[in-house]
């Protein structure tokens, strides 16, 4: 008797010559593209103290504001924000910019914490592996950027840990 | 490669030392080398990264920064672009 396709745990699927289809993707590692990002919409305003360039020499940012004197805990989430961006500029700025105040930030690193983890766990969220590459680096420069950084994002681990859940057996090419 | 320059003759490395990281990141910003800078930017002395003397900061031309890294920022593929002068 030829075999009968049946759905699981229906009847059918009771019967001896049915064959039970495969379940749904669940979209674990399904792509979910973030919102339009404060990043993109402050940037576009105008309101960052970067200079816009055409003919960048280089992969810098000429900053019209010295990093010293800017006020952290305004810019810094806001660049974090703009990790989910995948696209020119906004996605190197993004990403410039970060690495840019992460590396000169020294002290003032330490009390924005807080106000840089939905950004990070927003960026991990769309499951874009470019996306995730960038965050997990910045994540790396994050931590060794200054003092008790690392200790202070522990009680952040239950948000930004579970999705690094999802991947941790993607260990071959990621053909970005 | 050399090429005469005014009257300064200008040499493009071939290997990277620190040397040319430190004409890599002045040329970078527009400027020839730190005398340029330090005559462009009177007074202004060089911000450096106090454990391997890297420049730290520029400030450009048009009043803009420019900000480098701790590590090595010129690449082998960057080589070709610097310039190295001798006075």
């Amino acid at each position: 008797m030829a075999a009968v396709e049946a759905e699981g745990f229906t009847i059918k699927a009771g019967m001896k010559n049915s064959k039970v289809k495969s379940p749904p993707k669940a979209g674990a590692f399904k792509e979910r593209p973030a919102k339009p990002t404060s990043f993109r919409k402050f940037y576009d305003r105008g309101d960052f103290p970067i200079a816009l360039e055409h003919d960048t020499k280089g992969n810098k940012i000429a900053w019209k504001v010295e990093i010293e004197k800017l006020d952290y805990h305004h810019y810094l989430p806001l660049f974090f924000d703009g990790m989910c961006e995948t696209t020119h500029p906004y996605e190197f700025f993004a990403r410039q910019g970060v690495h840019d105040m992460l590396e000169h930030g020294g002290s003032k690193i330490l009390p924005v914490i807080p106000q840089l983890i939905i950004p990070i766990k927003n960026a991990l969220h769309t499951r874009n592996p470019r996306v995730i590459c960038t965050t997990l680096k910045v994540l790396q420069h994050l931590v060794v950027s200054a003092e008790m950084v690392g200790e202070a994002m522990v009680p952040y681990y239950r948000q930004i840990l579970p999705i690094l859940n999802i991947y941790k057996n993607k260990n071959r090419e990621l053909h970005l | 490669m050399s090429e005469i320059v005014g009257k300064k003759l200008a040499a493009r490395p071939s290997l990277w030392n620190e040397d040319v990281e430190e004409a890599y990141r002045f040329q970078l910003a527009g400027y020839r080398d730190e005398t340029e800078y330090l005559t462009v930017n009177s007074g202004n002395a060089v911000d450096r990264w106090p454990h391997n003397n890297y420049v730290k900061k520029l400030q450009r031309k048009d009043g803009r920064f420019y900000y480098f890294s701790r590590a090595r920022e010129c690449l082998e593929k960057d080589l070709p672009k610097v310039k190295l002068y001798n006075d």
